[in-house]
Parts: structure tokens; C-alpha cells; sequence
């Protein structure tokens, strides 16, 4: 199964990210879960694919309990985000699904009917936690058309859907990276070709270099800390992006 | 609870082989029809020599017609099906993956799964029983109806065969028409018989 790892934790308010599972099989692509849970709410960022449910239900079971899983947000709709919906509305059919309008009627083919999901208008939108509020954070085109990340002031955590993934070859996988230049060659290839917009990407980071992050969490590879999190936005600015090369 | 994904696979394998079955029947009937008109045609041809033949190929036209409509309800029950099939599948699916859910979960985990996985089972399972017995049943009811009219079918033949040694010059072609009637009208009781049997073995 996954672990579940506390990476932020004050008071009732915690973050707890659920990663690499030794039992995943290689053509499924690796993906981190986190659970932000403020007293006794909770919502789970990009709960993932179908095929993942097992290990990420079982990591989360270790640190939360599951049946009070009843928030789900959803950055965009890949089968590697939220394939798992119809196996935690099995759980909780009352499990509601924040995700953008722009994708509200298509991932329903994975589960849920028309109570399920919230939809996020495309300025983003506040989400409440507990006495939390979270801050769905526009981060459309990067790579999905209809694409959110989401902020927490209190923590100082940015979660970054597919924006900083990373694909980690084996060994070199852990959560947290010392040498930001090592790990970003890791980085580079996929933000090439998945991120679709230049446009997008600088108003992407023009936005979150107004926001005070201290962690930025990716679905993908590992966690940028610190000043790793303003060397990234830097890195991406300059990043050409969107074009295919032969 | 591994059994729960084993029936669902025996009875997925059940529906599609019948549905198999029902489509070879429903192929079967649509030659009957081509048949009944070849041989009115014939009757026609042999006029007062065949009289006899000529009422019983319009009775057999009658059959053909009737077997038709019969098929198209049987066709349209296999639709039916097909979306009990379906919900069967993707039922299964989910329980394959809650099923590795609770391999790998422990302590409250487990338990929540495995408490889960038997009201679950309870309630999804006790309903999809009964869709599929209600589907059984009217398959069963529709395949008994069907032997019923193609025995009748069967008689007709039979005379039709009798009638066409009266036949004269057209004799040994009228024969050869109620032959091959009588032919297919036994490839579809073979059929039926072997439907029956299936249903027979979920009853
Ligand atoms: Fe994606
Ligand atoms: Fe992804």
C-alpha cells in the first residue's frame, strides 16, 4: 500500500500527502493523494485512478477515518485524478466532487449524478474545511482547459495538480529533493509537452508569485519547499511550453 | 466474499451464451419466412393439382409470421439484457478492486471494508438476483411459448410432406420445399431445447 505522511500539522488543521506504493505496477503512471483535514472535515485532493483506489484507501485509513471522506476536489478530469469517484461515492453516495464547470458533465461518465459535483466557476472559488477556507486557484490550460489548483493560507500550501510533476526514476523517488537543478531535469519533459499554453503558464505564475507557499504538492514526483517553490516559478516562466518537437 | 465476483462471472457467461442461442434461433425464423413464400409461389404454380399444399404453405406463411414476431420480442428481451449485463460488470469490476482494498487495508480499514463489502453485498447482490431471475423467468416463459408454435410449425410440415405426394408433376419439388421446411423448424427445436436447458440449470 501507500504511506500516509503528515507534512503539515497544526493543531486540527493537517495535511497529509499518501505516496509510493512498492506494489504499483509500472504502466500505471505514480500519483500522490493528500488529505487536508481541519478537525473533523476533510477534503481529498485528486484521489485518484481506479486501479490506485486500494492503496490509497488502505494509506488513509491509517491516519483518517474513511467514512467521514466526503469532499473530493478534483483539478481537472484524467482517469489518474478522479477515476476512483464511483468507488468512493460506494462508500458515501452523498460524497460531493468540486471540480471546474468546464468538466462537470463529462466526469460523470466515471461515476456520480448531478448531486455529486460542485462546479467551479472558471475564477476559482473559496472552499470551506472545517473553519478553514480554501482557495481554488485558476490554473486553466496547465495542462487541462478547465484546471484548478487550491490554497491554503493557513498551511501556506500550494497544490499543484500536474503543474512541478515530476517523473522520479526508481531510487531517486523520494518525497522531498535536496538539489532543485537534479530533480527539475526530471521536471522538464513533461512540462514541455503537457503544459499546452505559454500564455496560461505566465499567468499562472504571475498569480502564485502573489501567494506566500511554503510547500508547493504535486500530483506527480516530489515537493518543492521554500525557496525550491520560487526557483520552480522562475524555471517554469522561462519554460518553452505547448510546442511538440519531432 | 471472492464467490460475489465468481457468480457474476458464471452469470455473465450464462446471458451471453443464451443470447448466442436466441440469435441463432432468430437467424433460423427469418429463413422460415423466405421458405413459406417459395412455397406459395409453388402452389401456385402447380394450381388445382396442389390445393392441398397451397392451404397448408399459406399456414405455414401464417407460422413465419408469427415466429417473426415472437423473434423480435426475444430480440428485444436480449437488449434487455445486455444492460443487466452491464450493470453486472461494472458491479463486479468495483468489487475486484474493493476486494484488494481490503487485502491490503488493516485494522479499522479492514473492518470498515469488510463491513461495507457484506451490507453491499446484501443490497446490490439481493437486487441483482432478482433482475436476473425476473429476466430468467420471462425468458423461460417466452422460450416455452415459442416450442409451443413451432411444434405447431413442426405439424404443419409434416402435412405439408403428405400433401406433396399428391402433388402430381410438382411432387418432388413440393417434397423437397416440406422437407427443408421440416428441417429447419427441428434445427430451431434443437435450439429452443438447448435454451431451455440453460434456463433449466438457473432455475
Ligand atoms: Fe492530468
Ligand atoms: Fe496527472
Amino acid at each position: 500500500m501507500k504511506t500516509a505522511r503528515v507534512i503539515y500539522e497544526d493543531g486540527k488543521h493537517k495535511w497529509i500527502a499518501l505516496v509510493r506504493d512498492p506494489n504499483r505496477p509500472d504502466y500505471l503512471i505514480d500519483s500522490n493523494e493528500y488529505l487536508v483535514i481541519d478537525d473533523d472535515d476533510s477534503l481529498l485532493l485528486d484521489p485518484g485512478g481506479n486501479e490506485v483506489f486500494p492503496a490509497v484507501f488502505s494509506a488513509l485509513s491509517t491516519e483518517f477515518d474513511p467514512r467521514k471522506i466526503t469532499k473530493l476536489f478534483a483539478s481537472h478530469q484524467d482517469p489518474d485524478i478522479i477515476s476512483s469517484l464511483a468507488l468512493w461515492l460506494e462508500f458515501n453516495p452523498q460524497v460531493k466532487c468540486y471540480i471546474s464547470w468546464l468538466w462537470a458533465s463529462f466526469v460523470p461518465h466515471f461515476g456520480g449524478n448531478k448531486e455529486t459535483f460542485i462546479s467551479i466557476p472558471d475564477g476559482g472559488m473559496d472552499i470551506m474545511i472545517g473553519s478553514q477556507r480554501l482557495q481554488a486557484i485558476p490554473a486553466h490550460y496547465l495542462h487541462s482547459s478547465g484546471n484548478f489548483h487550491l490554497y491554503d493560507p493557513k498551511a501556506k500550501i500550494l497544490f499543484s495538480g500536474d503543474v512541478g510533476a515530476a517523473l522520479l526514476p526508481p531510487g531517486e523517488d523520494d518525497l522531498f529533493f535536496e538539489d532543485f537543478d537534479r530533480h527539475i531535469r526530471h521536471a522538464e519533459g513533461f512540462h514541455r509537452r503537457w503544459m499546452g499554453s505559454d500564455k496560461a503558464k505566465r499567468d499562472w505564475c504571475q498569480r502564485v508569485s502573489q501567494l506566500d507557499i511554503e510547500m508547493m504538492c504535486p500530483q506527480h514526483g516530489a515537493i518543492y519547499r521554500g525557496d525550491q517553490v520560487r526557483r520552480f516559478i522562475d524555471w517554469f516562466s522561462h519554460l518553452e511550453v505547448g510546442i511538440v518537437k519531432g | 466474499m471472492a464467490t460475489v465476483t465468481q457468480d457474476t462471472g458464471r452469470e455473465l457467461r450464462r446471458i451471453v451464451r443464451t443470447n448466442e442461442e436466441i440469435k441463432r434461433v432468430v437467424a433460423t425464423a427469418f429463413k422460415i419466412n423466405l421458405m413459406a413464400m417459395n412455397a406459395i409461389f409453388l402452389a401456385k404454380r402447380a394450381g388445382q393439382t396442389a390445393l392441398g399444399f397451397g392451404v397448408l404453405s399459406n399456414e405455414l406463411r401464417r407460422f413465419a409470421m408469427d415466429l417473426q414476431k415472437q423473434m423480435s420480442q426475444l430480440r428485444e428481451m436480449t437488449y434487455g439484457s445486455v444492460n443487466t449485463v452491464t450493470a453486472l460488470v461494472k458491479q463486479a469490476r468495483l468489487n475486484r478492486v474493493l476486494e484488494r482494498a481490503r487485502k491490503e487495508s488493516s485494522g479499522s480499514g479492514r473492518s470498515l471494508i469488510d463491513e461495507f463489502m457484506r451490507t453491499r453485498h446484501n443490497l446490490v447482490f439481493a437486487r441483482h438476483r432478482e433482475q436476473i431471475a425476473a429476466l430468467n423467468r420471462r425468458l423461460s416463459q417466452m422460450i416455452a411459448d415459442t416450442a409451443q408454435l413451432v411444434e405447431l410449425g413442426s405439424v404443419l410440415a409434416r402435412s405439408a410432406k403428405i400433401e406433396a405426394a399428391y402433388g402430381g408433376a410438382f411432387s418432388t419439388s413440393l417434397m423437397q420445399v416440406s422437407s427443408d421446411f421440416e428441417r429447419t423448424i427441428g434445427e430451431i427445436q434443437r435450439s429452443l431445447e438447448s435454451l431451455t436447458k440453460h434456463q433449466d440449470a438457473t432455475l
